[in-house]
């Protein structure tokens, strides 16, 4: 399994995120100039929430290359939608709503999910790189194998930290299935993760 | 499952980033995106500003038409007041009825408009241009989105607005000369 897990503090290096600067006190400002077509300002914002985008696009497919379409294409939808953007939420949560959106989107269109999962069983998963390390990079890897709702619902519930409500609301889903498929999530888990020795 | 597994997989999940930096700068690839216009983002929003000039103008001219007295001079038409084909987006045509009656009542326009006051015609006059001209705008924006319902109906409707106004102008002349020779 270790043999697996190659991430380093450099597949997230930040460099190539260094201008505009992360100034979450710009935010407010950007917003506005955005939704007055200013492109640069919407630049300052992606390169603000980029990580936090890219990571949920990540957790929730598991794989790079569709990571990097879903974070472009909730970017490209949040420029379109952004006067609609009213700040009744954090620019954040409208952001992670679009890409919960965007992913679950995606795959209801293309069918890619099947053959994803399909490639996990079949073959060794191309790895990663989320910056987890030891039993953390066993979960996240456990995490990637589990079936797709299920693993929707835990990233968003147990590692964002949404409501069930939340999460429900953002999948388009009752609150109780929601928690049901965290109860199955959590099941698959331990399953998978007694398997590894994860120590409880 | 124990309870302390669970309390332990949710501290794990707690700890797990959340916030990743993708290996390749992805903005340039949303710049060039965003930086095309969306068609589908300002088309509606044309053809609809394009219906309501249509709609306000037509109104305009009817009511203005059906309140003004036509005892102007009878003079000739202008005849650059042209007629496209009814058909749009390539894909769709306009039913032979509908056809007929349309053209049955350009054969008449000159006619009725003729006996209109130079004022009275020149509305309605203008009145036609602006749906031929939005006619011609949802054409082409049809042409970009062929299957825009909304592009669609719109565009029914401006054919529809168009013969109302037609049968409305040749009513309205026959009004006003059966009061006139009264």
């Amino acid at each position: 399994m270790e043999a697996l897990l190659t991430a380093t503090s450099s597949d997230y290096s930040r460099e190539m995120v260094s201008a505009p600067p992360k100034s979450v006190a710009g935010e407010e400002v950007w917003i506005g100039q955005a939704q007055r077509s200013d492109a640069r300002a919407f630049e300052a914002l992606y390169r603000l929430h980029v990580d936090k985008v890219y990571g949920l696009c990540l957790r929730m497919t598991g794989n790079v290359s569709e990571a990097e379409d879903c974070t472009q294409e909730t970017f490209i939808q949040a420029w379109n939608k952004i006067l609609k953007f009213r700040g009744d939420s954090a620019f954040s949560t409208w952001l992670h709503r679009i890409a919960v959106n965007t992913v679950l989107g995606r795959i209801r269109k293309s069918k890619r999910e099947q053959d994803r999962i399909q490639a996990v069983n079949d073959v060794q998963p191309a790895r990663v790189a989320t910056g987890d390390t030891g039993e953390l990079r066993d979960l996240a890897e456990a995490v990637d194998r589990l079936p797709e709702r299920a693993r929707h619902v835990f990233v968003l519930h147990a590692v964002y930290g949404y409501s069930h409500d939340e999460a429900a609301e953002m999948m388009g889903i009752a609150a109780g299935t929601s928690k049901a498929q965290l109860h199955r999530a959590r099941r698959l888990l331990v399953q998978q993760l007694e398997e590894q020795g994860f120590d409880a | 499952m124990t309870e302390k597994f669970d309390d332990k997989l949710d501290r794990a999940a707690r700890e797990l980033a959340t916030e990743i930096s993708p290996k390749r700068d992805l903005w340039p690839g949303i710049a060039e995106a965003i930086a095309t216009p969306k068609r589908s983002r300002w088309t509606p929003i044309l053809a609809q500003a394009a219906a309501i000039v249509l709609l306000v103008g037509t109104s305009s001219a009817v009511t203005y038409i059906a309140t003004k007295d036509s005892n102007g001079p009878i003079v000739s038409v202008a005849p650059e007041l042209v007629f496209e084909q009814a058909a749009f987006g390539g894909n769709y045509h306009l039913g032979p009825g509908f056809q007929d009656a349309r053209n049955s009542l350009r054969d008449d326009l000159d006619v009725e408009l003729a006996r209109l006051s130079d004022e009275a015609r020149e509305d309605v006059q203008a009145n036609l241009a602006l749906i031929h001209q939005a006619i011609i705008d949802i054409n082409v924006a049809l042409e970009q989105e062929p299957d825009n319902v909304l592009l669609q109906q719109k565009l029914l409707r401006a054919y529809r607005e168009e013969l109302s106004l037609l049968r409305r102008v040749g009513g309205l002349t026959r009004n006003v000369m059966r009061r006139n020779d009264i």
